[in-house]
């Protein structure tokens, strides 16, 4: 069937179910076929075919995370992640998880500050059981004071042990706070213990109905499927489901004043000093955003990435290092933690990091250490479709960023064009010391 | 934040056995479609289709094999030395481990920092694991990329030098990674457990604790080296978008001056099976739960019991929804997890039950623990359990290989266990040929009723819970014996 020929018959097929279109055709120099259309209740679905072994992926993300809960309710996300494996109408508790693992495949659920996934991967005979469970908990989640008392405790224990055992959770904690000056961004994604604790039936209710409908998700099929069938298993279990009302718009992130912050932060926990460091960048929709990548790995990745070397092999000034950019939503950060020995070392590692940052805005990166961590992410980048779940999550957040599937194809190269030119650039921009925010960590 | 470590604390939580009849009771269903109250019936299981692995010999004895997979834009190396902890010199183990450590750690031309920028330059990683039996590398790079890998490769291979300073290096790093691990209930149970099963027998080598590091020299090195990495001895397999005969070339180009040499390697004896119940504690002060390990020897990865055993341990332990799961955490509510495990080695498995419950639910536990296995023993399985965990098993089979390095890492055990073709081909009939019978009287064979059992946890938290015990064992976290503590006695 040629590709024009099979849009005509998807059209064909949606009209006939009334379904509204929107159907996309995968370019043709993707390496793997995606297609996508949208359900009448506004539920985007991506579909993509993958024969080589008999599985499948079936992953629903919600655009929701800990960015949606307001003062005083941190926790609900997660809260409500965990309450979506407790039972719906026609599902006990727990069922879930037992009927995947009664067929032999896995499953798990992840919540970000921006959303909420849940995924599993199945033999390919059994999608129809997945999109069984996944339309009851999604259509009608059973909500009750027991289970979500029961689930609080869960969580509230689960708080106390991340605070009484994770070193530098506090100090983690209060440089976020620094960093992202709105509330949304910033606070604990797993919630504080006092929220948790008064979160009641009725916040849990309120939250789910608002964010947990079709029009604020996105189903993603990857995998051994016939296109035809899936689509017609999709409509089954999911078109009845009714659309929820419209999602509440984040306010924006304020603008951050430009100057440098500095702050020491006593942590009860931490067995050495260190610090916390960032530079704010673009938003992760700006065209910057491929050299920032790029210069992550050029610091950060690997044993032979400029930071690594500066600090473990030649100065051998830190017990830990770890930097990376993080993306929350509509803001982005390069955010460093620094474990030392003593004072001295937290401060020559600051000055042997800023050294670093210093030669990027002067020295062109050469061609060979700009080829090699251009690989290193295209690895990185690939491995991201090794598997079909890894492929369906991707798909998802693809979705979630608010990005074309269309531009996919494209996508990686944008990534391998970046110049030495474009990094000194970036460099320059972002790397400045009123784009900063430093926390200095103390130990009791 | 991920749902598992929380799940595993709401169903091991007292609360649930008090909320499960109200969450069980079905809520009043108001009207929707009839197909939402029942789940859907599955479609025929799809076919399986493997690609076929193209083995071949170069003129100096290596063994390379390729599989070949569509479309992969990562191809994966493995190369398999078959030697592994067993072959450590008696008086000194460690010796493979630190061999495989030190083979990425520089060559004559090239430092360890060399290797790795290399390594990362073709967006690769290499990893490496010593078994009981062998040695395994991984190298994952990217497919355009083969050419630079075989020649990393080879010379990691043909010009090794095992510095003096990386070999301290590399021993502080075991040293501390030991001792580390020795403040972990489970990894020291789990230890101990092997360490007793194991007895005399070679593969004991592998139980090594951190005070046998600092007796490894590098003349040992360079002798582990020069009899067991040979060409002869090693198996290569490449498994990506490419064909045998390309791989044949390229290997042959960058590997055809490793020199083979005749070995023999010992005969390994069967391990013997532990007879009689023994119960060993271990002190961890710091530990809050009661970590409980218990096992035995069972049978050697070649055995035809291969696949009803799998099936057993896969009603028995498994799963979450298996046996001792479902009892000891769903019903009874002592432990955290439980689950069984059956490991295959050349020489003999072990097969083996861990749990973490609470304290006081330490002996009752174990009791639990030994039902349920006499259960197996003595009771034919029902057809309906049976049958789901033969389901379970055949549909995790091909996610156990969807990954392209767990592909490989798939196809190196058939090659290097000499397992043939069906047992990889053929998963599904050998799984599918298993019923009730032949799983009973595998379940009579291996002494799966008389184990060792080891319990590590806080001395002060537990051991008042173990004292229905008649004699208790009780060894360090290094695994060393230091007194016995007997029922109504003393220590």
């Amino acid at each position: 069937m040629t590709k024009k020929s099979f849009l005509v018959w998807n059209l064909l097929f949606f009209s006939f179910w009334g379904i509204s279109l929107g159907e996309m055709q995968a370019q043709k120099d993707l390496s793997f076929p995606v297609s996508q259309y949208k359900l009448k209740n506004g539920l985007q679905v991506i579909l993509s075919e993958e024969n080589s072994l008999p599985l499948v992926s079936v992953v629903v993300a919600y655009n929701v995370g800990a960015i949606n809960e307001v003062p005083g309710k941190t926790g609900l996300a997660y809260l409500l992640q965990n309450l979506m494996f407790q039972g719906s109408e026609n599902i006990s508790q727990m069922q879930h998880v037992r009927f995947i693992n009664r067929i032999g495949g896995q499953l798990n659920a992840t919540t970000t500050s921006d959303s909420t996934l849940f995924y599993q991967t199945v033999p390919s005979n059994q999608l129809a059981l997945v999109l069984w469970l996944e339309s009851d908990r999604m259509k009608s989640l059973d909500l009750n004071v027991p289970t979500v008392e029961r689930t609080k405790l869960t969580i509230i224990e689960e708080i106390r042990q991340r605070k009484a055992n994770e070193p530098y959770l506090e100090s983690s904690l209060a440089f976020d706070v620094l960093l992202y000056p709105d509330f949304a961004y910033n606070h604990s994604l797993i919630g504080n213990e006092e929220d948790v604790a008064n979160i009641t039936l009725e916040d849990v209710v309120d939250f789910y109905s608002t964010y947990y409908v079709p029009n604020n998700a996105v189903l993603c099929i990857t995998g051994n499927i016939n296109k035809a069938k899936t689509k017609e298993l999709v409509s089954r279990y999911f078109e009845t489901i009714p659309r929820g009302k419209e999602i509440p718009s984040l306010l924006p992130p304020k603008p951050v004043e430009k100057k440098p912050i500095m702050k020491t932060f006593t942590d009860s926990l931490a067995p050495s000093p260190g610090f916390h460091l960032a530079y704010r960048m673009a938003p992760p929709q700006s065209d910057d955003f491929y050299a920032l990548t790029i210069l992550d790995y050029l610091l950060f990745r690997g044993k032979s990435s400029r930071l690594y070397k500066r600090l473990f092999k030649k100065e051998r000034i830190v017990v830990d290092f770890s930097g990376t950019i993080e993306r929350r939503k509509n803001i982005a950060a390069y955010k460093m933690f620094a474990m030392n020995n003593n004072e001295i070392m937290v401060d020559r590692c600051q000055k042997a990091i800023f050294s670093e940052l210093d030669k990027l805005k002067s020295a062109f990166v050469s061609e060979a250490e700009l080829k090699k961590v251009k690989n290193m992410f295209k690895m990185d980048y690939l491995e991201q479709f090794s598997t079909c779940q890894d492929k369906a999550i991707f798909l998802c957040e693809f979705h979630l960023a608010q990005l074309n599937l269309e531009a996919l194809p494209a996508e990686l190269d944008k990534y391998l064009q970046v110049t030495p030119a474009a990094i000194i650039g970036i460099a320059n921009r972002y790397f400045t010391e009123e784009n900063s925010v430093l926390l200095n960590i103390k130990i009791r | 934040m991920k749902l598992i470590t929380c799940l595993s604390r709401i169903l091991g939580s007292a609360l649930f056995s008090l909320w499960i009849g109200l969450v069980f009771c079905p809520p009043p269903l108001s009207s929707q479609e009839r197909f939402r109250k029942t789940p859907p019936s599955p479609e025929p299981l799809s076919e399986l289709r493997l690609p076929s692995l193209e083995p071949a010999r170069l003129s100096n004895g290596l063994t390379l094999a390729v599989a070949y997979r569509e479309n992969c834009p990562i191809t994966s190396l493995q190369l398999i030395i078959l030697a592994g902890e067993s072959d450590s010199p008696e008086k000194v183990p460690g010796v493979a481990t630190l061999a495989a450590h030190l083979l990425p750690r520089g060559t004559q031309m090239l430092s360890s920092s060399d290797i790795e920028e290399i390594i990362e330059s073709i967006g690769g990683n290499f990893s490496h694991s010593t078994s009981l039996d062998y040695s395994f590398f991984t190298f994952n790079f990217l497919e355009e990329y083969l050419d630079q890998a075989l020649e990393i490769l080879s010379k990691m291979i043909l010009q090794p030098v095992f510095l003096e300073t990386e070999l301290e290096n590399e021993k502080r790093n075991l040293f501390y990674d030991l001792l580390e691990k020795g403040r972990d209930a489970d990894f020291v149970a789990r230890r101990l457990l092997l360490r007793i099963l194991l007895g005399k027998h070679p593969y004991q080598k592998s139980i090594f604790n951190e005070d046998v590091i600092k007796n490894i020299k590098q003349k040992d090195i360079l002798d582990f080296f020069d009899k067991f990495y040979r060409p002869n001895n090693a198996i290569l397999i490449l498994t990506g978008n490419l064909n045998l005969t390309t791989a044949t070339r390229k290997v042959s180009h960058y590997l055809n001056t490793w020199q083979k040499k005749d070995l023999d390697r010992p005969f390994l004896p069967a391990a013997e099976p532990n007879e009689k119940e023994k119960i060993c504690f271990v002190d961890i002060p710091q530990a809050k739960d009661s970590t409980i390990y218990l096992g035995n020897i069972s049978l050697p990865i070649t055995s035809p019991d291969f696949f009803p055993f799998l099936v057993l341990n896969q009603v028995l332990g498994g799963t979450p929804i298996s046996r001792l799961f479902m009892n000891l955490r769903e019903s009874k509510g002592y432990a955290y997890y439980a689950f069984s495990e059956a490991e295959f080695y050349k020489s003999c498995g072990i097969f083996l039950v861990s749990a973490k419950v609470t304290p006081e639910a330490s002996y009752t536990s174990i009791q639990e623990i030994l039902k349920e296995i006499s259960g197996v023993v003595q009771e034919k399985i029902s057809n309906f359990e049976i049958e789901q965990a033969k389901s379970s098993l055949i549909g995790n089979f091909p996610l156990s290989i969807e990954k392209y390095d767990h592909f490989s890492s798939q196809i190196s055990k058939i090659i290097a266990f000499n397992l043939g073709e069906e047992h990889w081909g053929k998963y599904y009939e050998n799984i599918m040929l298993v019923d009730s019978e032949k799983v009973f009287e595998v379940a009579q064979l291996y002494h799966l009723t008389t184990p060792v059992v080891v319990i590590a946890g806080s001395k002060n938290n537990v051991i008042d819970f173990l004292r229905a015990f008649e004699k208790i064992e009780v060894y360090n976290s290094k695994g060393i014996f230091q007194y016995n503590i007997t029922k109504g006695g003393g220590e």
